[in-house]
């Protein structure tokens, strides 16, 4: 894989000396790093490392203690998370955060829910252009669901679906809100040789289509295959940052790994 | 397009509980049925404003205190101001709303368990505080509320409110207006994101909900609907007094009412739950104090055995096709990935049990 990342790539998010504490667990400490424009970042780490934190604060869910976080050259430190989504950060979380007991098109179709323009008063009314406007949305929705596979289960209830298409999902309902970031959290976990392979080819596909992917994920063969560039996360700091080639050769990457669990480097 | 037929399917139900209900009277001239008719779809109202609440998670306690509010201001507005009860009905759901733009705009920062506390106290609050106002009657109340102005036809005549069924038909004609209302908002993404919220609220979140403004409308809209009742409860009743408005049993019989229903079916679960606990208070009628504890061992079994209420038991038929088919070929789901083996079993038998 070349990398499509050049050093004049401009940044689309620049994460700046941010600390997150817990009380007194120092969750992220110092961290700083940034996402170039339609690259695929992976953040990997040791479990623990505080790489699902950093996404919390990136996306709103949690306050940074410290430090600042730019988004298109935007401050968008301690903005609350719905509007972050607004403006243009989307997200999947880490365990299935799903609406489960709903069908798959409407988990995407209720992820539109930025998208909806007309007034309310006007779908009361049942007014024409709110209703185009609703079967605009669920095309729409049927679209992200063609791109990803998940067509032929669409009118599945969402329980109902094996784990990996239920992780594919929530990628799908972060792509209904449109935006230019997307921030993956561990996409591939839990999942079989075979859904992985998917899984690799969507997100390369959702990058093509011109989204920037900032990623946490576990599978190191994945992670190498994947990403552009990686971020390693050790206590909250950062200990590393480059190409896969050199992430894997660097030596303290592989003592933080080594030093906790051997296995993991094996992919 | 399936959901195009289930929408007109429900729609012809609609239309046809409706005509149902306005030709009650012609074959029930006892007034006495009539008041239950008309109390039962004040109740029926209320516990949709209740269910409406619970969509987007929040346990309101007060409803019949901002029922309440919207009494006591339809009252005070045609007596001490002198205004016609058909100016009274549309600013006493405005006062309700802003009542509870102002009051939701402090308790809802606080979901969850903080709320149900804070609109317990407010339920009570209100019964002392308007219990303890001289100028509002104290807990004698306020009576000789008018009934609404005659309704002039020009040539066919007017239509003057002095029966029971005339006000039955007014009632009959919020209750529908309210029903359309509630049913649009839930198809507008306005409900949608209240049904979000309620099933996940982080999850909304990240579709970009604005968890606060969203459960606040959800909270207006519900009280401005039980306000617009109160109202017409108040000239309907010609009096009232404020323990009507209390928590207990005014709301806890409202919330009765939507879990017997179930809580899923947003108007019609009301409407069932409603009926059923008149029908049994009138088939105990004679005796009072035992019918309480049937009501209670009712509720009891029917949250037990019928955890999504009473109407669920529509569902049956559907749910035993859904789990006959889905041994043989799984419904052709897993096609592209393989299923997954170890598939939390809380996720794949969830929907097996009753």
């Amino acid at each position: 894989m070349i990398s499509r990342t050049t050093p004049d790539t401009k940044d689309i998010l620049r994460v700046d000396d941010v600390s997150k504490h817990f009380g007194g667990l120092i969750a992220v400490d110092h961290l700083s790093f940034e996402v170039r424009e339609s690259e695929i970042l992976g953040i990997i780490g040791p479990n623990g490392a505080g790489k699902s934190t950093v996404l919390g604060v990136i996306s709103g869910f949690y306050p940074a203690t410290r430090g600042r976080v730019f988004f298109e050259g935007r401050d968008i430190t301690g903005l609350k998370s719905h509007q972050i989504v607004q403006l243009g950060i989307g997200r999947q979380f880490q365990s299935s955060t799903l609406f489960m007991s709903l069908s798959v098109l409407d988990n995407v179709f209720y992820g539109f829910h930025l998208s909806y323009r007309t007034a309310v008063w006007k779908r009361l009314l049942r007014w024409p252009s709110a209703l185009r406007e609703e079967r605009e949305l669920k095309a729409r929705g049927e679209e992200i669901l063609r791109r990803m596979g998940l067509e032929p289960v669409k009118n599945e209830i969402t329980k109902n679906l094996p784990h990996g298409h239920q992780r594919i999902l929530g990628v799908c309902i972060a792509l209904a809100t449109n935006p230019k970031l997307l921030l993956l959290d561990e996409p591939m976990t839990g999942m079989n040789q075979t859904e992985i392979a998917t899984m690799l080819d969507l997100v390369r596909g959702i990058r093509d289509s011109g989204m920037t992917i900032a990623m946490i994920e576990h599978n190191m063969t994945a992670v190498m295959n994947l990403c552009d560039r990686i971020v390693v996360i050790d206590h909250g700091q950062k200990i590393a940052e480059g190409l896969p080639k050199e992430i894997q050769d660097n030596e303290q990457v592989i003592e933080a790994y080594l030093g906790k669990d051997e296995l993991l480097l094996d992919g | 397009m399936k959901n195009l037929l289930l929408g007109h399917r429900r729609l012809i139900g609609f239309i046809v509980l409706a005509v149902f209900f306005a030709l009650v009277p012609l074959w029930v001239d006892s007034p006495y049925y009539i008041d239950l008719l008309i109390v039962l779809m004040i109740n029926a109202v209320l516990a949709m404003t209740f269910v409406m609440l619970l969509r987007t998670g929040l346990i309101s306690l007060c409803v019949a205190a901002f029922w309440g509010i919207g009494a006591y201001s339809s009252a005070v507005l045609s007596l001490k101001a002198g205004l016609s009860f058909w100016a009274c009905l549309p600013l006493s759901t405005i006062i309700t709303a802003v009542a509870a733009l102002i009051i939701g705009y402090v308790i809802i920062r606080n979901a969850g368990f903080t709320f149900v506390i804070m609109t317990t106290v407010l339920a009570m609050l209100f019964v002392t505080v308007v219990g303890n106002i001289q100028w509002l009657g104290a807990y004698n109340g306020i009576s000789n509320i008018p009934a609404p102005d005659p309704i002039d036809l020009g040539a066919l005549g007017s239509i003057v409110f002095d029966s029971k069924v005339d006000f039955f038909y007014l009632g009959l004609i919020l209750f529908v207006i309210v029903i359309l209302v509630i049913n649009a908002f839930y198809a507008s993404w306005a409900g949608r994101a209240w049904n979000a919220i309620g099933l996940n609220p982080r999850l909304a979140q990240s579709m970009g909900v604005n968890v606060f403004r969203y459960r606040l409308m959800s909270f207006v809209v519900g009280c401005a609907i039980a306000g617009l009742m109160g109202s017409f409860y108040a000239h309907y009743q010609t009096f009232i007094i404020p323990t009507a408005f209390n928590l207990f049993p005014k709301t806890i019989y409202i919330q009765v009412f939507a879990v017997l229903g179930g809580v899923g079916y947003a108007t019609l679960g009301p409407i069932v739950g409603a009926g059923l606990l008149s029908l049994f208070n009138e088939l105990f009628s004679g005796f009072e104090e035992y019918s309480i504890i049937i009501v209670g061992v009712l509720v009891l079994v029917v949250v037990v055995f019928l955890p999504r209420g009473l109407l669920s038991l529509g569902e049956i038929p559907a749910r035993i096709r859904d789990w006959r088919s889905r041994p043989g070929g799984g419904g052709g789901s897993s096609t592209k990935v393989a299923r997954e083996p170890d598939t939390p079993p809380g996720e794949a038998a969830g929907s097996g049990s009753p």
